[in-house]
C-alpha cells in the first residue's frame, strides 16, 4: 500500500495557481524524485506536506488517514520532515544545538541535558556516517555546504518516516553528494520514504526508484525510474524537446592573455597560484570542495585580501576591493556563490539591481537619466531574456534562474571582459541552465575571458575549454582536450601525484 | 501614478496621517488652522526636520545617529560663546561649526565603516563626549544671547514665509536629489538593503556610510545653531529631545528601521506629525508626560506598520521561490 496518495492536490496565491489537481503516490521504502523546472510546482507541493502551506482543495492521504497538519511541527508529530534549500538554521548556535533546536534532551530540571545532547549527536552522525562534522562547532563558521550537511542532520534528528530533501545536493560538492546519495539509499532500506528534488540527472539516476514529473503546477507523469529516458523525462518537464543542455564546444581561445596570475595567495586557503586565462576561453577550476575556489574567486575580485601579483590584458593591477574589480573595460566581474546574500538586493527592483553597479553610465552633471538608464536596463533584459512583469518587479520575486539572469545582467554591464563564474548554475532550471552555457559560450566567442567553476562535475566537463584542478589551495592540474573527464578530475583532486 | 502610490505606500500614509491629524486638532482647537499658529507649527517642525535630514540618510544606509544631541548642543553653545552676540563672527564661526559638526560625523563614519564598531556605541560614545566637553568648556554658566542674525534666520520673515521655513524647504530640494537622482542616493539604498551586496556590485560602502554621518553631523550642528536663535540663548540639554524626535520623524516618514528603504520626503511629514501633536495635547488639556506617552505609541504604531509590510513582502518572496 502507499504510504502517502495525494490527490487534485491544490493551491492559490491571490491570483497565481501555484498547484491545480496535482496527483501523487509513494511508498515507503523508496527513494521518490520530483522533477520540474522552477516554478513548475514542486517547491509548493512539498512546503503543503511538510506542513509550511496550507492546501487549498484536493486530499492528501498518510497512511491511509487524512493529512491536514496545521504547521511544520504538526508535521513532524507525523513524521514527516523536510529540509529546505533555505537554509534555517542559526549562525550564533553550536551544529549540536541547531541540530536539536527547539527538541533539546531534557534533564529532570528541564535543562537542556548536554551530555545526553552530545551523545545523541555523535551517535546520529555516526550512525549515517556524516562527513566531518564536530557537534560543538559554531555555525558561522562552517562553509554552506556544510550548513547543508547541519541541515540533513536536523531533518534526520526527527526520525521522520517521510524525509523531503528540497535540492539538498545543490550546495555540496562531489564527495558530499556521494554521501548524500549513498544516504538515501540507507534510509529507503530502513523503511523509510525519501522524497527528492534535485536538477542533476545524474543524481536522479543513481538513487530515484520513482520520480514524478510537475508541470506548471500539474502532475504530468509518474515512472518507475528505469522505464523512463533522460529524454523523456527532460521532455515532459519542459514541454517541449531541449535540444542539447550543453552547447556545442567551439575553441574561440586566443592567444592574448587576459588574465594572468602569479604567485597569488589569500589566507590560509589558497597558496601560490600561478595561472593564465585567455581571451575567448572559458576556463573551468574544479576539485573538491574547501580546497581554495572559493578563496581564488572572491581574492580575485577584491573581496578578500591577497597578495601576489594580477595581470589583466598585460597590465599589472592591484585589486583591493571589488569596486577596483569592476571599473571599466578592462576590469573583472563575478557573478558570486550566493545569490541571495551576495547577488542581489531582493527587496528592490530588477531595474535597480541590473544597474547598481554602472550608476556613472546614466548619470549626467551629477543626476541620474532615467532615460538612459531604461535603455541600459532593455538592453539586458533583452539579451538575456529575462521574465520579469515589468523591470519595476522586485528581484525577490523572480525564479532563481531569472534572479541569476540579472546578476549576469549587473555584471555584464560593468563592461569588464574578465568574468568569475562561481558555480552560476546553482538551483537554476534545467532550462534556463542552458542558456547560462550557451551565454558562455556566446560571451567567449565575443571575446570575453570566464573562469568558471560549478560544484555540478559534468558542467565543468561539458563547458569548459581546460579544466583547473585545485588541491590544498593550490593547482593541482591543468586538463586539456581529452584528458578533461569526471575521473581525470578526480584523479587530479584526490592524488598526491601530479596528473598531466 | 499608481505605480509610485505603491511604491511609496508608507510615505502616503505619514502625509495622510498627517492631515488626519490636522483636522482633528482644529477640530479641539478651533484657532489651530489659522495662518499664524500653522506659521509657528512649521518653525517648529523645520527644527526637527532638519536634525532628521542627517538621521534619514544615516538610517537608510543601515545606520543610527544618537549623538545629534550634543552635536547641536555643542554648536549651540559654542557658536554663542565665540559670537558673544555679535552678528560680525558669525562669518567664520557659523563655516566653522558646521565644519566640526561634519568632522564629528566623520569620526563616526570613520569609526562605523572603518574599524566596525556598531552604530549605536560608536555615536553613543561621541555624544557622550562632546557632552563631558562642553560641561568643561561652559563649567554650567550660562552664554551670552544669540546674535540678531541668527534670530532673523530662525523667527524672521520673508515676504510672510517664516525664514527657517524656506531654509527647510531648500535642504528638502537638496536632500531629495541626492536621494532620487544622484548616484549617492542609489549606493544608499543598497548599502542599507545588503552591504555584502552592495560591496560585492562596487558600491562604495564605506565611503557612502561615512558620507551619511558627515551629513547629519552638519544637519545636527546647523539645526543647533538656529535653534539658538530662536530661543535667544543656548543652553544645556537643548538638543536632548532631539534625539527622540529625529528618529521618530524618519520611522513615521515610512522608513525601515533597519535601512534599505524611506525617503526624506516622508521624514518631512514625520516632524509635522510630531509638531502637530505637540500642539494637540495642550487643546486637548493633556500635560507634556503625556506628549511622552503619545510621542511613544505613535513610534510602535507606525513601526508596526512597517514591518507588518515587510513581512508581507517577505511572504511573497518565499512563495515565489517554488
Amino acid at each position: 500500500m502507499d504510504l502517502v496518495t495525494v490527490k487534485g492536490l491544490s493551491k492559490r496565491y491571490g491570483g497565481i495557481v501555484a498547484l491545480s489537481e496535482a496527483t501523487f503516490s509513494a511508498r515507503a521504502g523508496e527513494v521518490h524524485a520530483l522533477l520540474g523546472e522552477n516554478g513548475a510546482g514542486k517547491s509548493t507541493f512539498i512546503q503543503i506536506l511538510s506542513g509550511a502551506v496550507k492546501h487549498d482543495g484536493g486530499s492528501i492521504l498518510v497512511d491511509g488517514t487524512d493529512y491536514r497538519p496545521a504547521n511544520p511541527d504538526a508535521a513532524q508529530a507525523l513524521g514527516i520532515a523536510a529540509v529546505f534549500q533555505e537554509l534555517s538554521l542559526i549562525p550564533d548556535l553550536s551544529v549540536e544545538q541547531n541540530i536539536w533546536f527547539r527538541h533539546e534532551p531534557r534533564t529532570l530540571l528541564r535543562t537542556v541535558n548536554r551530555g545526553e545532547m552530545r551523545r545523541k549527536t555523535l551517535a546520529l552522525l555516526e550512525k549515517y556516517d556524516f562527513p566531518a562534522l564536530r557537534p560543538d562547532q559554531e555555525l558561522r563558521r562552517l562553509t554552506l555546504a556544510e550548513r547543508q550537511i547541519v541541515e540533513i542532520a536536523k531533518g534526520l534528528a526527527k526520525d521522520p518516516r517521510i524525509l523531503i530533501l528540497d535540492e539538498a545536493t545543490s550546495a555540496l560538492p562531489a564527495r558530499e553528494a556521494e554521501w548524500l546519495l549513498k544516504l538515501t539509499r540507507q534510509l529507503a532500506a530502513e523503511g523509510r520514504l525519501v522524497i527528492f528534488i534535485s536538477h542533476r540527472m545524474a543524481e536522479v539516476r543513481a538513487i530515484a526508484d520513482r520520480l514524478t514529473i510537475f508541470r506548471n503546477g500539474s502532475t504530468v507523469a509518474a515512472h518507475e525510474a528505469n522505464a523512463v529516458s533522460d529524454n523523456e523525462i527532460v521532455t515532459q518537464m519542459i514541454g517541449r524537446h531541449l535540444d542539447r543542455l550543453y552547447p556545442e564546444r567551439v575553441a574561440t581561445a586566443t592567444d592574448c592573455i587576459a588574465l594572468r596570475v602569479k604567485n597569488f595567495s589569500s589566507g590560509s586557503r589558497l597558496s601560490q597560484v600561478d595561472f593564465a586565462l585567455r581571451e575567448g576561453e572559458v576556463l573551468g577550476v574544479g576539485g573538491l570542495q574547501g580546497h581554495g575556489q572559493r578563496e581564488l574567486f572572491q581574492a580575485l575580485f577584491g573581496a578578500s585580501k591577497a597578495s601576489g601579483s594580477i595581470e589583466l590584458w598585460g597590465k599589472p593591477t592591484l585589486i583591493n576591493n571589488p569596486r577596483q574589480a569592476l571599473t571599466g573595460k578592462d576590469g573583472i566581474a563575478l557573478v558570486p556563490e550566493d545569490r541571495r546574500g551576495q547577488g542581489l538586493l531582493l527587496t528592490k527592483s530588477v531595474r535597480e539591481n541590473l544597474t547598481l553597479s554602472v550608476i556613472k553610465r546614466f548619470t549626467e552633471n551629477g543626476l541620474l537619466s532615467r532615460q538612459k538608464e531604461a535603455a541600459l536596463v532593455k538592453e539586458m533584459v533583452d539579451f538575456l531574456r529575462i521574465k520579469a512583469g515589468t523591470s519595476e518587479q522586485l528581484a525577490g520575486t523572480l525564479s532563481g534562474g531569472n534572479q541569476q539572469k540579472v546578476i549576469f545582467g549587473k555584471m555584464l554591464l560593468t563592461q569588464a571582459r574578465v568574468l568569475l563564474l562561481y558555480d552560476p548554475t546553482r538551483g537554476v532550471d534545467v532550462g534556463t541552465k542552458g542558456e547560462i552555457f550557451q551565454l558562455m559560450r556566446d560571451l567567449a566567442a565575443k571575446g570575453y575571458a570566464i573562469l568558471f567553476h560549478s560544484s555540478d562535475m559534468p558542467e565543468l566537463v561539458h563547458v569548459a575549454d581546460r579544466v583547473m584542478v585545485m588541491r590544498n589551495g593550490g593547482i593541482a592540474a591543468a586538463l586539456e582536450g581529452d584528458h578533461i573527464s569526471e575521473e581525470g578530475i578526480l584523479r587530479a583532486a584526490m592524488l598526491e601525484t601530479r596528473v598531466a | 501614478m499608481s505605480a509610485f502610490l505603491a511604491r511609496n505606500r508608507l510615505i502616503v500614509l505619514a502625509y495622510a496621517g498627517m492631515v488626519v491629524l490636522l483636522l482633528v486638532t482644529a477640530l479641539f482647537s478651533p484657532g489651530f488652522l489659522s495662518v499664524s499658529n500653522m506659521r509657528s507649527t512649521v518653525v517648529l517642525a523645520a527644527f526637527v526636520g532638519i536634525v532628521a535630514l542627517g538621521q534619514t540618510f544615516v538610517i537608510i544606509g543601515g545606520g543610527i545617529d544618537l549623538s545629534v544631541p550634543w552635536v547641536l548642543n555643542s554648536a549651540a553653545i559654542i557658536m554663542a560663546l565665540l559670537c558673544g552676540g555679535q552678528d560680525l563672527p558669525l562669518v567664520w564661526v557659523m563655516p566653522l561649526l558646521l565644519a566640526g559638526g561634519a568632522f564629528i560625523g566623520l569620526i563616526n563614519g570613520v569609526g562605523v565603516a572603518q574599524f566596525g564598531v556598531p552604530p549605536i556605541i560608536m555615536t553613543l560614545a561621541t555624544n557622550v563626549i562632546l557632552q563631558g566637553l562642553i560641561l568643561v568648556l561652559t563649567g554650567g554658566s550660562p552664554t551670552p544671547s544669540a546674535p540678531a542674525l541668527i534670530q532673523f534666520l530662525s523667527v524672521g520673515r520673508i515676504g510672510g514665509f517664516p525664514v527657517i521655513a524656506l531654509i527647510w524647504l531648500a535642504l528638502t530640494l537638496v536632500a531629495t536629489l541626492l536621494l532620487s537622482k544622484a548616484a549617492f542616493g542609489r549606493h544608499l539604498y543598497a548599502l542599507g538593503t545588503s552591504a555584502t551586496v552592495a560591496e560585492f556590485s562596487g558600491v562604495p560602502t564605506a565611503r557612502t556610510t561615512i558620507l551619511t554621518y558627515v551629513i547629519s553631523g552638519l544637519t545636527a550642528a546647523f539645526a543647533g545653531m538656529l535653534l539658538t536663535g530662536y530661543s535667544g540663548q543656548a543652553y544645556l540639554g537643548m538638543g536632548d529631545a532631539y534625539l527622540f524626535t529625529s528618529i521618530a520623524a524618519v520611522a513615521i516618514g515610512g522608513a525601515s528601521i533597519l535601512g534599505g528603504s524611506g525617503h526624506y520626503l516622508g521624514t518631512v511629514a514625520g516632524a509635522m506629525v510630531l509638531t502637530i501633536l505637540t500642539g494637540l495635547l495642550p487643546a486637548l488639556n493633556l500635560s507634556s508626560g503625556a506628549l511622552l506617552i503619545v510621542y511613544g505609541a505613535v513610534i510602535l504604531l507606525t513601526v508596526s506598520i512597517g514591518s507588518e509590510t515587510f513581512a508581507g513582502l517577505g511572504g511573497r518572496l518565499r512563495r515565489k521561490e517554488s
